[in-house]
């Protein structure tokens, strides 16, 4: 298996991953046998099928927009590149990062990032802002059917109106991070992978 | 490195990976490493060259760190620095990975890492030799030069000069595995960590509440522990290698009236007989002032250990309150967000179990509906009357049940001291006292919570109330208890004296009626005939361990027959009843935090009083932890379900500590009387012949140290002395608390500042909201990437190097320039920052991530002009 995966993954490809993502070498390799435990299908991509499969995702609410995250618009099948790129979100942020690349891009992992990759969560049209409606989606998912809509409304009102700051009466990214600024997203959001 | 060895438990974060990762099957490691290093080699003999993107990449890179310098290089320069760096990589290449291929690929220098760390270098040097044209202040320079002057010194051997080049690999080498080495060393620690697997477990399973009690209880074991090692180490092991054995004087010997019978189960399960004349109990010791080879003071290290027991679980309870309170101010401001913390947080992703999962469905719900309650409930007009009433009316029945139980027991325990001069009492009557207090136990608290129920509280609150009353119940019963026994000690006490003639009598009596012939002198009395007194000590000690182990067994049983077989029962019994056994009646049992924790908290109220008559009662406990640790643990994941309502663990934590603290008072005060206000035995425990217990004090300054000190203790002993003391005390109590007092309002002040400032902010932001209408199309856009640039910003902020500096003055005008959002908060902060006094840290310390958007901006602003 391990032989496998470091001989479908070439070179070339792995120096672009870690440079993109910030992995270690064995970590990849690591990550990459798991992708390929996860595909089923055996043709180096995985589908949303494959996802499922992984129980936490499948009992999570939010199970699907996480699954959604892996895919880029449109496209229903990740490769190893994209499956890394989605991960690399979680990587956390070692401390010698902090001080270096300062002008360089930002890497993926950074508290933004991260916070953007939440908030893409909540945004389902993807226009930078959560709205009423979505956030209604949202509360559906995670209380099911045990509160009436007209409650739920009222809750979804309150919250925007706790986090709105420029009256548009939805959330921004802005103000979507104002609202997380006391929660340490970058140890929250982080996975401790493997080396 | 294998999966073994895979941290699974340091992190939860680490868990769901690790999670990930098994699920698949093992696979041996060893090929794919060798193809790896045989992959690796390859490359280096291909010679490669860095791909043209890397190279454009670095190029980038380091264009822009000079840009940030404001160096004054001209662009050739800088072209044939690139130049230069590169052939620098092209010799060094080789060398580099013939000494990667001696190590494993994971763990050598990458190129990339050493491209990285010339570049720096380069810098560093750039820096030095530019330092003098700089505009700063003179110490930033000196510091900036020291710090760059380190920096090359350390890395200088990466720029590849002979010898420095090997060396510094190796160094980088032995670094990287001193990491790996901590690495390890930190899961190895994590191993160590008694039942972390356990509670982790439990805490996926259950939520964090019911783990806190778990680590609860693992902190008690500890404290216990600690206890333990000083009781057993200083005294009991002391008196049983060094002191007078068993059956050589009378307070070591069974009494012939009860010597037939001392061995029977049911005589020793009452800690009567042998066990009574042991080294677990006050009454065996001897009054020696030194024992054995050593000349060891047992009676006063007795004294002393008494007193440290108490002195130590005072320091750490009142330590540890502290260090979770420290961790509580923390919270202050997220009850601005009550609704978008509940919105966005509330789900726990390293959930991977469906029925925790439904589970925190239901508890997501129920917060929900909570918060919609306490909406509803500030805005619902209630009929006041008919509430207080049922409240009086509830708490007028409670006091009645509680004083009715303390009247039961302090009847029993009369009762059972009658008992106790009969002969030939049932097993019944021999442990009524325990049974009426576990029963007592057993079904106050539900009738509590029926009572409760009347009055119609906040279900958090209601909580409050409920922990409130099992406690005084708790605590009322205990002092019963006291009381009950203090009058069985005085009676005793009473019947000393004419025990004590009795005995000198008899000894009288058997010496001088030997008198007739003295050529063949009498061996002495056997040590079981003499006649003895009672021993109070023992009395209280026996009674003491009695209760500990009648209360485990209750616990034990309670669990057994209320849990297990209850969940036995349900769950094979469903298929064949007539109605849904899991979802109605009976269904599972709930884990019981509130009362676990109570009753934990009391049985060692109890080891506290109990363990200065009974030495042995603290060993006692840790078996009795140890083995609630195992068994609740199997329980509580075998027949328990999780919580409906799961409230939060870290603010109750401290609640329990507040109520340990409480009883470790509690049961302070009359082991504290004991020892001052009441004469010892006069035949058993160490201090029988004193008139007091803490004469043994008197004894030792006197006889073991020097007379000057003596003299000092006695002049410190001098109420002249102790009352401006305690006075001095009192002051500093009074100080330090209205100091905190100040400080805490000023803390609230602040909060309220902030708060007005974020409402001011909100009518800013919604005015400009509402005039910019037009274009609201891409202002959402601008406004994300303005944040990103500032995120941006704030982390570079965290490190200080000069380059950085300056590159982020650029970035913060840019970005003040160009995003209203930052104009108009600017003022603000500046203001707070200039106002905040330096002691009264608004927990801008914790997080790091918490500070206001535009906080790096103002805060290097506020770094020079002088605060408001």
């Amino acid at each position: 298996m391990g032989s496998r995966a470091s001989s479908l993954l070439r070179d070339e490809e792995l120096e672009e991953i870690k440079k993109e993502t910030g992995f270690s070498h064995s970590q990849i390799t690591r990550l990459y046998s798991r992708f390929t435990s996860l595909d089923k299908g055996e043709n180096g991509t995985l589908s949303r099928e494959d996802f499922q499969r992984i129980p936490e995702l499948a009992i999570n609410p939010l199970g699907d927009r996480i699954i959604n995250a892996f895919f880029s618009e449109g496209e229903d099948q990740v490769n190893f590149r994209g499956f890394m790129r989605t991960l690399a979100h979680f990587r956390p942020i070692e401390d010698n990062e902090k001080s270096k690349d300062v002008n360089g891009p930002e890497p993926l992992n950074s508290r933004s990032n991260k916070l953007h990759f939440a908030f893409r969560l909540y945004d389902l049209d993807k226009d930078d802002k959560i709205s009423r409606d979505e956030l209604l989606q949202v509360l559906r998912m995670m209380v099911g059917v045990n509160i009436s809509d007209e409650q739920l409304g009222s809750i979804a009102d309150r919250t925007i109106q706790e986090a709105d700051q420029d009256g548009d009466s939805a959330i921004s990214f802005t103000e979507f991070v104002k609202v997380l600024e006391k929660v340490d997203v970058e140890q929250k959001m982080s996975i401790r992978f493997l080396h | 490195p294998s999966r073994k060895q895979t941290p699974t438990a340091e992190y939860p974060q680490g868990r769901r990976q690790a999670q990930l990762e098994q699920k698949e099957p093992f696979r041996p490691k060893s090929p794919q490493r060798k193809q790896i290093e045989r992959e690796s080699h390859h490359k280096r003999l291909q010679g490669r060259k860095p791909s043209s993107a890397e190279r454009t990449c670095k190029g980038r890179r380091k264009r822009n760190a000079k840009a940030s310098l404001k160096d004054q290089r001209t662009l050739p320069k800088k072209k044939k620095e690139v130049l230069k760096k590169e052939t620098h990589k092209k010799i060094k290449k080789p060398r580099s990975s013939s000494l990667a291929s001696s190590t494993s690929s994971g763990e050598s220098l990458s190129e990339e890492e050493l491209a990285r760390i010339l570049e720096q270098v380069e810098e560093k040097r750039k820096l030095i030799a530019t330092m003098r044209n700089k505009p700063w202040p003179m110490a930033k320079k000196l510091t900036e030069l020291r710090e760059a002057q380190a920096f090359v010194e350390k890395y200088e051997g990466a720029l590849g000069k002979g010898k420095g080049k090997h060396f510094y690999a190796y160094r980088m080498l032995m670094a990287k595995k001193w990491i790996k080495f901590k690495r390890d060393f930190a899961n190895f620690k994590t191993q160590c960590i008694p039942w972390e697997m356990k509670i982790k477990d439990i805490e996926s399973h259950f939520g964090s509440s019911v783990a806190s009690y778990f680590i609860f209880l693992r902190w008690m074991y500890g404290v216990n522990l600690v206890l333990f090692g000083l009781i057993f180490g200083l005294v009991i092991i002391p008196e049983v290698l060094m002191g007078m054995p068993y059956g050589s004087i009378p307070r070591k010997t069974v009494p012939r009236a009860e010597e037939e019978k001392a061995m029977d189960f049911s005589v020793l399960w009452d800690f009567e007989g042998y066990i009574k004349y042991s080294a677990l109990f006050y009454g065996y010791y001897n009054n020696q002032r030194t024992i054995g080879w050593l000349r060891y003071r047992l009676p006063m290290a007795y004294f002393m250990v008494g007193v440290s027991v108490f002195g130590y679980s005072l320091m750490i309870v009142i330590r540890s309150m502290a260090s979770n309170s420290q961790g509580s101010t923390g919270e202050g401001e997220s009850d601005n967000f009550t609704f978008s913390f509940k919105v966005f947080t509330s789900w726990d992703y390293l959930i991977g179990n469906s029925e925790t999962a439904d589970n925190k469905y239901a508890s997501i719900t129920t917060s929900f509906k909570e918060s919609i309650v306490d909406e509803q409930e500030s805005n619902k007009e209630e009929n006041i009357h008919l509430t207080r009433f049922l409240r009086v009316l509830a708490n007028f029945l409670i006091i009645c049940c509680l004083c009715g139980s303390g009247y039961l027991i302090y009847f029993v325990v009369k009762r059972s001291q009658e008992f106790s001069k009969m002969k030939n009492i049932s097993w019944y009557q021999r442990n009524e006292v325990e049974i009426v207090m576990s029963l007592l136990g057993m079904f106050c608290p539900p009738l509590f919570e029926t009572i409760a129920a009347l009055e119609n509280y906040h279900p958090r609150i209601g909580l409050k109330w409920q922990l409130g009353r099992i406690f005084a119940l708790f605590l009322g019963n205990l002092y019963t208890f006291l009381l009950a026994l203090m009058d069985d000690v005085q009676l005793k006490l009473s019947t000393e004296e004419t025990i004590k003639n009795i005995t000198h009598w008899t000894l009288f009596n058997y010496y001088n009626s030997s008198g007739g012939n003295e050529s063949v002198p009498r061996s002495p009395l056997h040590p079981a005939d003499v006649p003895r007194g009672s021993c109070w000590e023992t009395a209280v000690g026996i009674e003491f361990m009695r209760l500990t182990v009648s209360d485990m067994l209750v616990t034990y049983i309670t669990i057994f027959l209320g849990d297990f077989l209850r969940a036995c029962f349900v769950r094979f019994m469903n298929h064949c009843w007539c109605w849904d056994l899991e979802a109605g009646f009976p269904s599972y049992a709930e884990f019981d935090i509130s009362g676990n924790v109570l009753s934990l908290v009391f049985s060692q109220g109890m080891i506290w009083m109990g363990s200065f008559y009974a030495p042995g009662l603290v060993g006692i406990n840790v078996l009795r932890l140890l083995t609630s640790m195992y068994f609740q643990c199997w329980a509580v994941m075998s027949s328990n379900v999780p919580h409906e309502r799961v409230f939060k663990a870290s603010r109750s934590n401290n609640f329990y500590m507040g109520l340990l603290l409480l009883v470790l008072f509690l049961s302070l005060l009359p082991v504290a009387y004991t020892i001052m206000s009441l004469p010892p035995s006069f035949d058993c425990g160490p201090f029988s012949g004193k008139n007091r217990m803490y004469d043994v004090l008197h004894e030792t300054i006197e006889n073991d140290f020097p007379t000057f000190l003596g003299k000092i203790f006695a002049f410190l002993a001098n109420p002249g002395l102790i009352i401006p003391a305690i006075l001095l005390m009192f002051l500093a109590i009074y100080y330090l608390n209205s100091v905190s007092k100040s400080l805490s309002r000023a803390n609230a002040q602040l909060r309220k500042k902030i708060q007005m400032l974020r409402e001011v902010e909100k009518i800013h932001k919604a005015v400009k909201g509402r005039t910019t209408v037009t274009n609201s199309e891409d202002t959402p856009k601008n406004s994300s990437k303005n944040a990103t640039q500032l995120q941006l910003i704030k982390e570079e902020s965290i490190s200080h190097s000069p380059n950085q500096t300056q590159a982020m003055d650029k970035k913060a005008q840019g970005a003040g320039t160009s995003s209203a959002y930052g104009r108009i908060s600017q003022p603000a902060s500046w203001n707070l920052l200039g106002s905040q006094p330096p002691e009264v840290r608004l927990d801008s310390g914790h997080h790091q991530s918490q500070p206001q958007i535009c906080r790096s901006t103002s805060g290097k602003r506020a770094q020079r002009q002088p605060p408001h």
